[in-house]
């Protein structure tokens, strides 16, 4: 996740891209615990985990979606992907569908 | 008088301004550049001088949108809403010049077009057959001069603004060892490439379809680069653009697939190779020579003692790679609109997704266990 904080600061301000997190906790405590440790600089929801699974079709935990700004689901990765989740990464993603 | 002269001379200069559009518009619509096609023949339409000329050539541009365009080009849709539009341009050009037979044949032709049920799609040009052909020649021309591949490239490019003579281009190029030219060539079809989807954007439009279409033109260009870099010893560098043509095409392009299997197995990471290997064998295309190459590397690759026969252990991996791609297609978002689901916030108030609407979103679901 730290990745994920690390991209962040480069979109940071941009109006056309945002960036949420969705956390499938069911221990309200616990998640605040991590909440509070991670102090993530964006914002993050909360979804029940069976529903949010099959909604969103993953099996794998975390699973990041990039979604175009006409609403379309482009990329689904699931899990740590294998090339490690560099910050680089996660912003050719979104460069991707911004140059669009 | 000195009144008159002077309106003379401005209505002229109008009547130059629209032939020039006209013009124009007609050559960049041979070059499938169809929004500045339109756009100048649009200009050209509202001079009287030009304006049967222009609606008749909108027509027969909105024809082919309507009815002639379905799979012209990959990924390429008719669209629909263009008929009434051919029909409404071609009427306009015959009440512009009633004796003009060129627009009451276009005409006839939509009419006929508009009652059918189906209609073919619109043949390649002749001259851009005969470009295609003869840059095509070159791949097997090993002692033709680099002079004469780059002056087909561009007679090409020039005839159809589509990226395929670049990339044809810079694959003959590797093939003769010319990789800087090479990869230079490739990023020039990568710009063409985005130019043409820009131009064309409404052709792709079918449930988010373009997109689609700036990636294959992006994979194809990092993958030559790629290959390209591989083949100059840059090993690194050329791993970063497979990995990410890989990306742009999903990992499913034979060609890709098989580079990145020759990348692992040149940086000794057998088992690597072996699953790009056994990717590409399970995707459908890719030249057959190039198929036989990752068949005969797999072949030469250790397997563990307990395995079948080598044609029946890769009949096994090839099919449970298609069984299970299969499986994921399904599954997938992929070109799929974002699903409702229903959020809230840390301590479980509604969350309210307004501000989301119309933005790049990067979504995370993630647990802190």
């Amino acid at each position: 996740m730290p990745h994920l904080k690390t991209a962040y600061a480069k979109y940071q301000g941009d109006p056309n891209v945002a960036f949420l997190l969705i956390s499938i906790d069911e221990d309200t405590a616990r998640l605040q615990r991590y909440l509070t440790e991670m102090k993530f600089p964006f914002p993050v929801a909360r979804a029940a985990a069976v529903d949010a699974q099959q909604v969103m079709r993953f099996d794998n935990i975390p699973s990041t979606f990039y979604v175009d700004r006409d609403g379309v689901v482009r990329y689904q990765i699931g899990g740590n992907e294998s090339h490690g989740d560099s910050p680089a990464r996660v912003s050719w993603f979104i460069d991707q569908l911004k140059s669009r | 008088m000195a009144l008159a002269i002077v309106t003379a001379a401005a209505s002229l200069s109008a009547q130059t301004a629209a032939r020039e559009q006209l013009v124009r518009g007609r050559s960049l619509w041979d070059q499938r550049l169809s929004k500045s096609a339109i756009a100048a023949l649009e200009a050209a339409a509202r001079d009287r001088t030009t304006a049967a000329e222009a609606h008749e050539m909108l027509g027969r541009i909105y024809m082919f949108k309507g009815w002639q365009q379905e799979n012209v080009f990959p990924g390429w849709h008719d669209e629909p809403s263009y008929r009434a539009r051919a029909l409404a341009e071609l009427r306009a050009a015959v009440a512009a010049d009633p004796a003009r037979a060129s627009a009451q044949e276009a005409l006839h032709l939509a009419e006929g077009f508009a009652a059918a049920e189906n209609v073919d799609p619109a043949p390649p040009r002749d001259e851009v057959k005969a470009l295609d052909a003869k840059l095509e020649s070159y791949r097997s021309a090993a002692s033709a001069p680099i002079t004469d591949i780059f002056a087909a490239i561009e007679a090409r490019a020039k005839a159809q603004a589509d990226p395929a003579p670049y990339f044809t281009g810079a694959q003959i190029l590797i093939d003769r060892g010319e990789l800087d030219r090479a990869i230079a060539m490739a990023e020039r079809g990568l710009a063409a490439s985005d130019r043409f989807i820009d131009e064309n954007l409404s052709a792709y439009q079918m449930s988010g379809k373009s997109q689609g279409s700036y990636a294959r033109g992006r994979a194809t260009a990092a993958d030559l680069i790629g290959w390209a870099l591989f083949l100059k010893k840059d090993d690194a560098a050329a791993a970063a653009k497979l990995e990410e043509a890989a990306r742009l095409s999903q990992s499913q392009d034979f060609v890709n697939q098989f580079h990145l299997g020759e990348l692992a197995r040149a940086q000794n990471a057998p088992e690597r190779a072996r699953e790009h290997y056994l990717n590409a064998l399970s995707l459908s295309g890719g030249p057959p020579p190039l198929r036989q190459r990752a068949t005969q590397a797999l072949s030469a690759m250790p397997r563990r003692a307990s395995d079948a026969s080598f044609d029946a252990w890769l009949e096994t991996e090839l099919s449970r790679r298609r069984d299970e791609r299969k499986a994921a297609a399904l599954k997938s978002l992929v070109d799929r609109p974002l699903p409702k689901l229903t959020l809230t916030t840390v301590d479980g108030r509604p969350y309210d997704t307004s501000s989301l609407r119309g933005k790049v979103l990067l979504l995370n679901f993630f647990a802190s266990w």
